[in-house]
């Protein structure tokens, strides 16, 4: 009887064991940030993923917008990242250097690795190693928005391309032109609403800097100091406190939305790609959309935005490359983001995204991308060189001495390096 | 008119004159108040989101054309990874138990600090009072590595036990218990009463306006709760409605019209829930005022 009770026990047990064995699955777990539209589509498309390769769960975990680097910090602290990360490009210099990053060439498949635009290639590069370690489908830039109504009124010349920009004096010459016609109470809005919590100011105005001949920080000595404290970016500056003082930029209580709220108040915006959407749903063929004004001797725009990576943490890289590769090529996912106005980072996803084609209305953006794209700093003091120039920013919009705003915040940028002792080997060591 | 009748009648002028300026500084407070209020309501009754936008800043942010419900069907098929209405019912189970749990222990914890003989009570006390100015904040980052290791991570204990004991209401609870008649401690422990017994047949039927003042403010700040479940959660399993109205927030855009939705759904169980205290509320601020 006890034999024959133990016989069973271990009979019962062994199927036990062969049952979890056989429902045993390779978790991936993939940490993302959006709005519903992309939480629903990567749910799905994980299911798609799934259903194709029985053996593998891919868990996703949602991170808000705004609270997506404290829950990455969490992730750090807690030793809980996951598989693969969404991340913000210009961070990514710190996340590599932190040791968070895998290289990535070698878990995703080479058509999408040849189908990158040279920007998102940059976006997702490491300076040192010059491997990559991100890949996304789209990427990012900011143009310049019209309302035609008002530019037909003073008369404005339209720039159809990169080279035929408006100059600094034209584009003063608009402001103050714009600035006395009726209906507009703020020439431009810079989308100061966004505040300074937000990447937009460096995203947004970096390239302001670029085209006066001047930078965030040298890139090849990483230093700020004699750089970003330099005449070129202090004349920038000055220049937009000016705008501010003469009361033509939207102040920052007023909102993101005076380029097409009621009235139309602001005639200008200098905007995302994202703007195109809301602003051609409210002014329909009314907006005019523009490449950023040259101000020095050259044209300058930014680039960079939310990109994949595999964790250093992860035990299955190749499953992760594997879902990653699956997501890239998802049909309904590049669909999703066509609809969402998504600026194209791989050249079938452009092919594919007639907003941005040549005639499209943000053709120019795309024009923009390939001839005049200033990445940000991919240096790993970026958190802090991008914190430095916001609140800098700031304070000369409020009123501040540019000289001494940004001379602050090159020293504040060039202690955080000294403090990491250069972030070797970015120091040359 | 006789000077009698002048003097009469002068207090009664400037009786109604103060009147006339305390009812215009409410309406005007109570318009400051409810007016964010009813132009979040009005929003959720928009359909365009970039529209909602565009009547910001102006009196149209208070008018609807065309009010319709389709924002609350919207979130009511929220395309999350649970449906909106678990997040709601994942928010009133963490509100519920935190809340339970924190008025049995903050109590007892101020009923002993007031009556009990806890060797150095005084200095406990100063203790509490010193823990409670320490921000949330700086010390979410320890609290999440303790949690973790302590394998809590994505569970509703983690969003519950953390916050069941605080330093504001142990205090409130003491300040309340202090206040009551020292014969009632006395003729309990005359009778035999144990100290469990006098906490809980004795002080707390007595502690109404205590009780819903800690409800409320707790309730409150448990509802409100954000940052910590994002940190401490990694799947949805658990999470709470304000995680889910974050969705509405993207990176690109943000969708004001079912965020304004979600938003008068998460405010009606806090309100119903400050209404069903409010009176016990009111009535325990205005006694620590004449007290105080």
């Amino acid at each position: 009887m006890g034999n024959r009770l133990l016989s069973t026990l271990v009979a019962t047990t062994a199927l036990m064991a062969l049952a979890t064995a056989a429902d045993a699955k390779t978790v991936v777990r993939m940490m993302h940030q959006g709005d519903p539209g992309w939480v629903a589509l990567y749910g799905k498309v994980a299911e798609r993923f799934e259903a194709a390769n029985p053996d593998v769960d891919i868990e996703l975990i949602y991170a808000p917008h705004d609270a997506y680097n404290e829950k990455f910090s969490s992730a750090v602290m807690s030793k809980q990242l996951p598989d693969i990360i969404e991340l913000d490009a210009p961070f990514l210099a710190n996340y590599v250097w932190s040791g968070y990053l895998k290289p990535i060439k070698s878990y995703i498949d080479q058509d999408l690795l040849d189908d990158m635009t040279a920007s998102n290639v940059a976006q997702g590069t490491y300076p040192i190693d010059k491997d990559l370690y991100a890949i996304g489908l789209t990427d990012s830039s900011v143009v310049l928005y019209g309302n035609k109504k008002y530019l037909e009124k003073i008369g404005a010349r339209i720039p159809k391309s990169v080279d035929d920009a408006w100059t600094r004096a034209e584009f003063e010459d608009y402001l103050a032109k714009l600035a006395k016609v009726d209906g507009v109470k703020w020439p431009i809005d810079t989308f100061r609403g966004y505040g300074i919590k937000t990447e937009w100011v460096t995203y947004a105005y970096q390239p302001i800097l670029n085209s006066f001949g001047c930078d965030l920080i040298d890139r090849t000595t990483w230093t700020a100091t004699g750089t970003l404290d330099s005449q070129p970016c202090v004349d920038a500056l000055t220049m937009m406190q000016t705008w501010v003082k003469n009361g033509w930029v939207v102040p920052m209580s007023s909102g993101t939305n005076q380029f097409y709220a009621d009235g139309e108040p602001a005639a200008l915006a200098w905007g995302g790609h994202w703007f195109y959407a809301e602003a051609a749903a409210k002014l329909k063929d009314d907006v005019v959309v523009m490449p950023l004004p040259k101000f020095g001797d050259k044209s300058a725009s930014p680039d960079g935005t939310w990109i994949w990576a595999i964790t250093t943490q992860s035990e299955h890289p190749d499953i992760a490359g594997k879902f990653l590769s699956f997501l890239l090529k998802d049909k309904d996912y590049r669909d999703f983001a066509v609809s969402q106005s998504a600026y194209p980072g791989l050249k079938s996803f452009a092919a594919q995204s007639p907003l941005y084609a040549e005639g499209g209305p943000m053709a120019v953006a795309f024009e923009q991308a390939s001839k005049v794209a200033v990445p940000r700093p991919p240096h790993p003091a970026y958190p802090t060189i991008t914190s430095a120039f916001m609140q800098a920013v700031d304070q000369i919009f409020n009123g501040e001495d540019a000289q001494k705003a940004l001379t602050a915040a090159a020293e504040k940028i060039d202690e955080d390096i000294a403090d990491n002792d250069g972030y070797p080997p970015f120091d040359g060591n | 008119m006789s000077d009698l009748a002048l003097f009469s009648r002068k207090p009664t002028m400037s009786v109604n004159g103060y009147r006339v300026v305390q009812s215009i500084s409410v309406f005007v407070i109570a318009l400051v108040v409810i007016s964010p209020l009813f132009m979040l309501f009005i929003a959720s009754l928009k359909d365009d989101r970039f529209q909602i936008l565009a009547d910001m800043g102006s009196f149209r942010a208070f008018w609807v054309d065309n009010p319709t419900l389709s924002n609350f069907r919207e979130v009511g098929n929220f395309a999350g990874e649970l449906a909106f209405g678990r997040y709601l019912g994942n928010s009133l189970f963490i509100l519920g138990s935190t809340v339970s749990l924190g008025l049995v222990i903050n109590s007892m914890a101020g009923f002993i600090l007031a009556w009990g003989s806890l060797p150095g009570r005084a200095v406990i006390l100063s203790l509490i009072i010193a823990l409670y100015v320490i921000p949330q904040e700086s010390i979410i980052m320890p609290l999440l590595i303790i949690v973790s290791r302590a394998g809590l991570s994505d569970t509703f204990t983690a969003q519950i036990l953390p916050f069941v004991a605080s330093p504001l209401y142990t205090f409130l609870f003491y300040q309340f218990f202090a206040q009551l008649p020292k014969e009632l401690y006395e003729a309990a422990s005359i009778d035999g009463a144990s100290i469990f017994r006098t906490w809980w047949s004795i002080f707390m039927p007595l502690s109404l306006p205590a009780l819903a003042t800690v409800s409320i403010l707790m309730g409150i700040e448990t509802w409100n709760q954000y940052l910590w479940p994002i940190l401490i959660t990694q799947t949805d399993y658990a999470r709470p409605i304000s995680v889910a109205i974050a969705t509405f927030f993207g990176q690109d855009s943000i969708y004001w019209d079912r965020a304004m939705a979600a938003s008068v759904l998460m405010m009606i169980p806090i309100l119903v829930f400050y209404l069903a205290f409010q009176r016990w509320f009111i009535s325990s601020f205005v006694g620590s005022a004449v007290k105080g």
